[in-house]
């Protein structure tokens, strides 16, 4: 994946660039929202990871301007503040998540993914299919190897976000802002639980483990 | 206060515009009068002389110049104020009480016209006067002269002292005006000057100053009282400004001594080939998260605590929502404790409220009952309209509850009970949920839960009562 970083603080920055590229993208930093916007338009981007606070152009100017010109490439707004109104307004300006500082990399790189990959399924969807896992959106059933899966409403939410990000880690934080639509730390990791009920029903009793706990990280559906 | 400055003052001033408005306004009803009367008198003695002119004449007509001459000796020992004089064609005199006519050396007769002239006479006492008189005079058919006159230095006199009258009246109003001024202007200076020396006091650091408040009820009292409410609000907000400071302080330094400790003997283990760095770098992770973790929670409380019982981006949605997201959320993380979870929800409870600081606070609450309460107790969630149309929150757990003279303690800053020290937690957890509830202007209740019994409890009941959306139901958030 090619990922523009904008962001002023050039040592964030190359600690940003080196985890990005780790975990096997290539990136390319702008040092302000100008530049950014420049890099933007040279195109082939498959996210932007977008700061705030910048000197010149700020990221919400940044990101504005970008939808006005009809540039749709995903966002991701990173924040030192982290209050709910920095989000309000940075999602408002177009931007499609929102991460606060300090973050840990997993976090980052479960984001951005998950945002590129939003990009590629734009298309609705009445059928998911991860491995032999196949859920029906419209029926609202999911089955394994031809097994029906009983699942409680939430968990059906659940599953139908992990098999959207197939393949790739989403966090703890993630799940509970996409799944519950909640932003706030609910202390113990309650999401924990919800993922081991959930894991007993779609993997127990079949030779493949598919819901994977990623360590530092959170979760992966592999087919 | 110096004159220069006076001047400048705006009650002065409004004072003397006053003033000069009611001086003009007096002054012309004063001249008003002044002219009346002196019209009136004129005219009246007009009429008095033409009366006697008329009764002279037809005496003359009826009986001559001698009766007439006989008629204006006796009128003339008589007395009185009225002039008069007798002369023949020649205007020679012939009789009269005054020595000559005014009309002397005008040419010819000055008949029909009216004359008003000074006559000089000397008075009771010797003096002499210069006597405003008015006097006509009028050819009689035998070519003789009469004049008739009024002395009418009577009116004139009155009319004088009526002038000085109507000037000392204006003195008068012009010294009480500017006196009666001054004091009004003193006063509201001497008031203003208060209010100035407790703004200038503020202004120098001192936010102790107050302004001394009179209970007369007036403008400037109220702007004392408004002023001294608005520095006690500035004032408990500084204060909690600096003990949020010192608070953070406090917060964070016992955390990160922690994490310089365990990360010290880390150091130690790993240069001592005991462990690899690996694990240390691990441990100054998951340290370092909880310090940022407590860190916002800290600067979550220090804004809430600022916005001192203002809610930060309120939204108007359905409370019985929220409960049930987090019933759904925590039910499986008690349940895995075997905990029976349970919770009762009325529908239809909007609020206004900052959604995620509430969800984060009821979301505490469910924590420490589920942290707190031994596996196999209960933990019960309920979400109710109470009957004064407020919305009550609680928890009840039937975990060992916290004793009554602890419950205040609790939900200060990082206080924890001892009997709860091997749970992991900050012990900021109800400090959130105190600075959110006040935030929103609720309150929140500890009580005791359902008791001891099968070897559970007494148990902890912690309601968070907020206030009801101001709106009516209708106003739902889509």
């Amino acid at each position: 994946m090619r990922i523009l970083v904008v962001e002023d603080d050039s040592e964030a920055a190359a600690a940003m660039m080196r985890g990005l590229s780790e975990a096997g993208h290539e990136a390319v930093h702008a040092v302000d929202g100008a530049f950014g916007l420049l890099e933007a338009q040279k195109g082939g981007y498959d996210v932007y990871v977008v700061d705030r606070m910048m000197p010149r152009l700020d990221g919400v100017g940044m990101v504005e301007t970008l939808r006005r010109d009809g540039d749709q490439t995903p966002v991701l707004f990173l924040s030192a503040l982290g209050e709910v109104e920095d989000r309000v307004t940075g999602l408002k300006a177009g931007a499609d998540d929102y991460l606060v500082k300090p973050y840990a990399f997993a976090e980052l790189i479960a984001r951005v993914e998950a945002l590129s990959r939003r990009r590629e399924t734009g298309s609705v969807a009445t059928m998911l299919k991860v491995g032999d896992l196949e859920m029906n959106l419209i029926a609202r059933t999911v089955h394994r190897e031809g097994r029906e899966i009983d699942l409680q409403p939430r968990e059906f939410q659940l599953l139908e976000f992990l098999m959207r990000h197939a393949g790739q880690s989403v966090t703890r934080t993630m799940l509970l802002e996409k799944v519950w639509e909640y932003h706030f730390d609910p202390q113990t990791n309650v999401i924990d639980v919800h993922i081991s009920r959930l894991r007993s029903k779609i993997d127990k009793g079949f030779d493949k483990a598919m819901l994977q706990t990623v360590r530092g990280a959170g979760y992966r559906l592999e087919a | 206060m110096k004159f220069p400055s006076l001047f400048r003052r705006t009650p002065f001033r409004l004072t003397l515009l006053f003033l000069a408005l009611f001086v003009a306004a007096a002054g012309s009803v004063l001249a008003w009068v002044y002219v009346a009367s002196a019209t009136e008198a004129r005219a009246r003695a007009e009429a008095d002389v033409r009366s006697e002119v008329g009764v002279l004449a037809s005496l003359y007509r009826a009986r001559g110049v001698d009766a007439l001459n006989q008629a204006l000796v006796e009128r003339s020992i008589r007395g009185g104020a009225n002039l008069y004089l007798l002369m023949d064609a020649q205007r020679k005199v012939i009789t009269g009480n005054v020595s000559e006519s005014p009309f002397e050396g005008t040419d010819g007769a000055g008949a029909g016209r009216w004359s008003t002239f000074r006559l000089t006479a000397t008075d009771d006492e010797g003096r002499v006067e210069n006597r405003q008189s008015i006097g006509i005079e009028m050819q009689m058919s035998g070519g003789e002269i009469l004049f008739v006159g009024q002395d009418i230095g009577d009116t004139e006199a009155y009319l004088g002292r009526l002038t000085q009258a109507l000037w000392a009246a204006m003195l008068l109003v012009l010294l009480l005006g500017a006196g009666g001024g001054l004091i009004v202007s003193r006063n509201v200076e001497r008031s203003m000057g208060r209010l100035n020396r407790v703004v200038q006091a503020v202004q120098n650091g001192d936010l102790k100053a107050r302004a001394d408040v009179r209970r007369s009820g007036d403008e400037l009292d109220e702007l004392g009282a408004g002023l001294n409410q608005m520095l006690d609000r500035l004032e408990v907000s500084m204060a909690s400004i600096r003990h949020a400071g010192d608070a953070i302080a406090h917060d964070l330094r016992s955390p990160l001594t922690r994490m310089r400790a365990k990360m010290e003997v880390a150091l130690i283990d790993a240069e001592s080939g005991k462990t690899d760095g690996v694990e240390a770098l691990h441990i100054a992770l998951n340290e370092a998260d909880a310090l940022l973790k407590t860190f916002n929670t800290v600067l979550a409380i220090a804004r809430l605590q600022a916005a001192a019982g203002r809610t930060p981006d309120p939204a108007v949605f359905d409370a019985a929502d929220l409960a049930a997201d987090m019933a759904e959320l925590y039910e499986p993380a008690a349940e895995e404790k075997q905990m029976e979870f349970s919770a009762e929800i009325e529908r239809g409870l909007m609020i206004e409220a900052n959604q995620p600081f509430l969800a984060q606070a009821l979301a505490n609450l469910i924590d420490n009952a589920v942290k707190y309460t031994p596996p196999g107790g209960a933990v019960k969630l309920r979400a109710r309209r109470r009957s004064s149309g407020e919305v009550e929150f609680s928890v009840t757990d039937t975990g060992p509850g916290v004793p009554a003279e602890d419950r205040e303690r609790v939900t200060q800053r990082f206080v924890r009970l001892d009997n709860s020290r091997t749970e992991a937690g900050s012990g900021l957890g109800l400090s959130l949920v105190t600075a959110v509830i006040e935030a929103h202007g609720g309150r929140l209740m500890l009580d005791e839960g359902p008791g001891v019994h099968d070897g559970f409890g007494p148990g902890l009941r912690v309601a968070m009562v907020l206030p009801p959306a101001a709106a009516p139901t209708a106003a739902a958030t889509p």
